[in-house]
């Protein structure tokens, strides 16, 4: 059985190997690189994803660092490699599924003094940069010469190249520019050992599509700091687009929502760059706060969204075959004000506490969690029953959980396979250990719900929190065994953000294989 | 399919269908759900101050300890510099929290949030406030906490040495030490006026900021020329004092209460009824903190110089006809723009100007700049100002602009500081417009001079 | 365009626009204040404050459409087109 995972008590390093530990750094860095005072310790403990706050302090690292250069970086990990002290990579420390979050303490390797833009080329269209820099600061340059580098998430302003490396991130504009992993040629790792790798299709930084030898990027990529730090990348970049064209429609009911949303996909409009369906559920949410909805009519129970982006001749023509199929489904157009407001808030609302409800209706500060899976077309509807069931049984004991509804947002340009999201208001504020347990017990059974159509546990954010990472070795099956191995060979020591996704069991001794059957559920 | 009719795999309940909580037609069973969660069990903090602290902010900082995306953090301009993510908004919040479950004490945080130039972007930015904080009437209030935090601090023997010294030399003369070693004197206040026969008292009076007073003297004298031009009548304040707005910024906040009671009484003895501000530090002081040291009982009007001046160049009663030959662009004061709200009557009396290149920022772009300037940082972590000045130069000198205007005393110094080092010059937008208006304005621009202003003294 | 103690704390008289919101000044929606009286209480908010959100908002959304292209197209302008067409 795939029980529960118990509490371990917490491993640390003992103090003297990080007093060992930061007497050698001092001899890589410089002293305001090295940071032991408790804030700074405190303070890369977290990322936005909610946990109980009185068990804080289990993940606060020994120190972290602030490197300035892959070297520097190389050196770090050398020296925690050869004292065997755990590493954690972080970087906006906005990733959702608590990848940049220590669980054995140790050294914190913060890259967010790396944020160069190394080198702009702009005959081959590429931009070298530190895995430090965020997208919208990128762009803010970028657009100086015409060009955009187009990796969009919700997070846009805060999340950081690194990070999208670490998490293989997921772009709401991937159905036209493709997602990180199409939109990163290459990087600079450094991996567990301290020796520096340079990773990407061919040896050259800029190369696109190679077929020589194994492909190892998608590797090096949505690893969640286990395999290493990427240091430098070399990014695809596109021309900053003239048009943009976003038209929001209503209907009555899901249902027609849901047929339309499939209809645009797969109309093959080459300036599509994604659309969002919004369920009942999520309509009835934004009535609570969002001044789009808020006057809406009644009968305004579902919504879907297109985004177009490209030449402007291109945009109309493109949109106006959308706004034909609109026509044929009923859709009805709900305004230009609120097509444009509401896209362009898209890039970087979300979470905001106060949208947080007990079910008689008072204001309470909760906690987004965002719980995303990757399912195809057909089956959305069935994933999108079952997990509203799972939330309607958690607010049947407590107000401590709330429903915010579920987006599905296409991944690619043909149609097949959504981003499906239930958002989840949490109120941390009073999330006990059995108000978290019966939190990791909804993960699970979000993520079964999952894997049981046919789908993947995420398609953004990873699957290495607690509740979801049972599943990951039942997802990907014998692949999870090569995952292992591969982890076993790059960290000897395991060294490198230990304790994520079961990859502990790489170096633990045993029946592995009775261990993965039980995890499989096939024992 | 639809979605109000799910799949009965249970006795069918309010729960399965989507509503909107608090509507009064809701399904009555909603009411009927037990509550099966405790809650963790509240610590009792020790340490008296602290317990209070916490109650008073706690709601505050869980605001954004329960987000936590750090959509602040590219606006924010000490990150922007130090990339160190222990001086962050977000973690001047989730500090808070930390005190509230024990984690951490005052003398463990205070010496982080001198990291902070309460430019408000960080809080203007939020999704939080940008979004839903009109809606709810609840916003984040990063700057709030940080002043919060540097009193708790002050209040509980934690101090930042040269803060220290700073405030307690302010007290002692009444107003700041902008003069470095060179003490300031009550009796100097005025000097700025020498020769313009400015009246004592009367209905309205100029306020002027410390650093405008006694170190960059040709603001005000611009400003003072500019409205009797223009026919403004107004006086000087009887007994002016620090405004109190930097002690309070800095933790100091006895000081700063009695220092604005002293203003406060100052302007009823001399039947004051508004008051003309041409510092933005000083508009927020009259305009935020006053009102909460004294709620109804401050009735005084507080008018903001830049947009007196907007009003009296659309009004056609002021024209500015010298053509100023400078290509420029503008600062946008973060105290005017992210905190106020006040960014157009600025641009609008810069387009009044003949002669002059305006290669302009928009606002918004502009939440991520500063000077650096504010909020003491100069004052405990000079190094800091200078690099945050420099980056902001490092904006203008792309534009290719020979001249950067600000509309903030307090900017001016460490932006000329940066500016000298790229030949540009930083002036204050009312020296520019007495400029333009013929005025020989008179009084100092500062260590660093203005180049390009042939006549004036430095 | 100067600031008033007693103008800033009195906002315009709520009109219901739902069963849980209100709207006070031009643009500006509110939460029913009956759902702010447990758990969260709502702040001081004097009027410019107010303002200053909602303009810096819609100021905001309109720098994010600059950043991502030129220009915007609008829905209706092509539902126009197609009309016309037809
Ligand atoms: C409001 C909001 C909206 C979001 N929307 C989206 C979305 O639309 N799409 C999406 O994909 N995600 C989204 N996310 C999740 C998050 O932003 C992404 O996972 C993002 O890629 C994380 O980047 P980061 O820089 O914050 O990384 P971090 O959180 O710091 O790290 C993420 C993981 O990468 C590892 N890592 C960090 N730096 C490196 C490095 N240099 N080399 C190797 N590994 C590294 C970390 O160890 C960790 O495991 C959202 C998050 C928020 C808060
Ligand atoms: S201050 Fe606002 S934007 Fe920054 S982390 Fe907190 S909630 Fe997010």
């Amino acid at each position: 059985m795939w029980g529960l995972r118990e509490v371990t008590a917490l491993e640390r390093p003992p103090t003297d190997l990080i007093d060992r530990v930061v007497e050698r750094l001092a001899g890589v860095l410089r002293p305001d690189q090295i940071l032991t005072a408790k804030t700074d310790r405190y303070n890369r403990a977290r990322v936005p994803a909610p946990f109980p706050v009185h068990r804080w302090r289990e993940r606060v690292p020994d120190l972290a660092v602030l490197p300035e250069s892959t070297e520097e970086v190389a050196a770090v990990v050398a020296i925690a490699n050869e004292l065997k002290c755990p590493v954690v990579p972080r970087d906006g420390g906005t990733g959702l599924t608590d990848g940049a979050v220590p669980l054995r303490g140790g050294i914190v390797v913060d890259v967010k003094r790396m944020n160069q833009i190394h080198e702009l080329d702009l005959e081959n269209r590429t931009v070298t940069v530190g895995t430090g820099i965020n997208m919208l600061k990128l762009n803010e340059v970028l657009g100086k010469h015409g060009l955009i580098y187009p990796d969009d998430p919700a997070s846009y302003p805060c999340s950081l190249v690194g990070g999208r490396i670490g998490t293989s991130g997921w772009s709401l504009i991937g159905a036209r520019y493709g997602h990180t992993r199409d939109l990163v040629l290459s990087f600079d790792l450094v991996l567990p050992t301290g020796e520096i790798l340079h990773v990407g299709d061919g040896i050259g930084r800029q190369i696109s599509k190679s077929s020589s030898g194994y492909q190892l990027k998608h590797l090096f990529m949505g690893h969640q700091g286990t395999l290493g730090i990427a240091t430098k990348a070399t990014l695809k970049l596109y021309p900053k687009p003239e048009a943009e064209l976003s038209p929001f429609w209503a209907f009555d009911d899901y249902d027609a929502a849901y047929r339309f949303t499939g209809a645009l996909a797969r109309a093959g409009v080459a300036t599509f760059a994604g659309a969002v369906l919004f369920d009942e559920w999520k309509v009835a949410y934004l009535r609570r706060d969002d001044e789009a909805y808020i006057p809406q009519p009644a009968d305004v129970r579902a919504l879907t969204c297109a985004v177009l982006y490209g030449w402007e001749d291109e945009v109309r023509v493109g949109g106006k075959r959308l706004f034909r199929i609109a026509k044929e489904h009923g859709a009805r157009y709900l305004g230009d004000e609120i097509s444009e407001g509401d896209w362009a808030a898209r890039h970087d609302r979300y979470a905001t506490p106060l949208h947080g409800r007990t079910k008689s209706g008072q204001v309470v500060p909760m906690s987004w969690h965002c719980e995303d899976a990757a399912v195809n077309y057909t089956r959305v509807p069935a994933v999108t029953k079952a997990w509203h069931e799972i939330v309607a049984d958690l607010r049947r004991k407590t107000d401590v959980f709330d429903d915010w509804g579920m987006f599905a947002y296409t991944s690619a340009d043909t149609g097949v396979d959504y981003l499906t999201e239930i958002d989840v208001g949490i109120w941390e504020q009073r999330l006990d250990d059995d108000a978290w347990a019966m939190w990791v017990r909804a993960k699970r059974d979000i993520a079964a719900a999952a894997l049981a159509h046919g789908g993947s546990i995420s398609a953004c954010h990873g699957s290495c929190r607690e509740g979801e990472v049972d599943l990951v070795p039942r997802e990907l099956g014998r692949g999870f065994d090569v995952m292992l191995g591969v982890k076993r060979m790059l960290d000897p020591n395991n060294i490198m953000n230990p304790g994520k996704y079961l990859l502990d069991l790489a170096y633990q001794g045993g029946d592995l294989a009775a261990r993965l059957a039980e995890l499989r559920g096939e024992a | 399919m639809t979605q109000t009719e799910p799949e009965r795999t249970v006795r069918p309940d309010a729960l399965q269908r989507p509503f909107t909580p608090g509507d009064p037609g809701n399904d009555p069973e909603l009411e009927t759900y037990p509550e099966t969660v405790h809650g963790p069990v509240p610590l009792e903090l020790s340490d008296r101050r602290t317990a209070e602290f916490v109650e008073e902010w706690r709601n505050a900082s869980y605001n954004c300890y329960s987000s936590g995306h750090k959509f602040c953090r590219e606006v924010c301009p000490v990150m922007q510099v130090t990339r160190n993510e222990s001086w962050t908004p977000t973690a001047f919040h989730a500090n808070v929290v930390a005190m509230e479950k024990g984690e951490l004490e005052v003398a463990d945080i205070a010496a982080d949030y001198v990291n902070c130039t309460q430019c408000g972007a960080c809080e203007l930015r939020c999704p939080n406030t940008l979004f839903t904080g009109d809606f709810y009437r609840f916003r984040t209030r990063t700057v709030d906490v940080v002043k919060a935090v540097r009193a708790l601090a002050v209040e509980s023997g934690v101090h930042q040495p040269n803060w220290r010294t700073w405030n307690a030399r302010t007290d002692d003369r009444t107003h700041e030490p902008v003069l470095g070693e060179t003490e300031i004197s009550q009796e100097n206040v005025r000097n700025w006026a020498e020769g313009l026969d400015i009246p004592i008292g009367g209905e309205t009076v100029l306020f002027v900021d410390c650093e405008a007073a006694f170190y960059r003297t040709a603001v005000p004298r611009a400003v003072a020329q500019i409205l009797q031009r223009a026919g403004y009548e107004f006086g000087l304040m009887g007994e002016q004092w620090c405004c109190g707005g930097p002690a309070a910024e800095m933790g100091y906040v006895d000081q700063a209460r009695r220092f604005a009671r002293h203003n406060l009484d100052n302007w009823r003895a001399t039947g004051t009824k508004r008051v003309l501000v041409l510092d933005p530090h000083d508009y927020i002081s009259f305009t935020e903190d006053y009102p909460k040291y004294f709620g109804a009982e401050f009735d005084i009007e507080v008018v903001l110089v830049v947009e007196v001046l907007a009003d009296l160049l659309a009004q056609g009663k002021l024209t500015p006809t010298v053509p100023v030959n400078r290509t420029i662009t503008y600062h946008d004061p973060c105290r005017l723009n992210k905190r106020k709200g006040i960014w157009e009557e600025p641009r609008q009396v810069l387009r009044s100007i003949p002669g002059l290149t305006f290669h302009d920022v928009d606002r918004v772009t502009q939440w991520s700049y500063c000077s650096g300037g504010g909020g003491g940082l100069p004052v405990e972590k000079p190094e800091l100002t200078a690099a945050i000045s420099e980056r902001r130069l490092g904006h203008a000198a792309e534009l290719g602009v020979d001249t950067l205007v600000s509309a903030c005393p307090w900017s001016e110094r460490p932006l000329s500081e940066a500016g000298d080092k790229r030949d540009i010059d930083v002036i204050d937008i009312h020296e520019i417009v007495a400029e333009s208006l013929g005025i020989e304005v008179g009084g100092s621009r500062g260590a660093v001079g203005d180049r390009r202003c042939g006549g004036c003294a430095k | 365009m100067s600031y008033r103690y007693s103008d800033e704390h009195a906002p315009p008289a709520p009109q219901r626009a739902s069963e849980v919101a209100v709207t006070t000044h031009e643009h500006v929606f509110e939460v029913d204040p009956r759902l702010m009286e447990r758990w969260v209480l709502q702040q001081t908010f004097p009027n410019w404050d107010t303002l200053r959100i909602m303009h810096a908002r819609h100021d905001h959304l309109d720098w994010m459409h600059a950043h991502f292209a030129q220009k915007t197209i609008t829905g209706s302008d092509l539902i126009a087109e197609i009309e016309n067409e037809a």
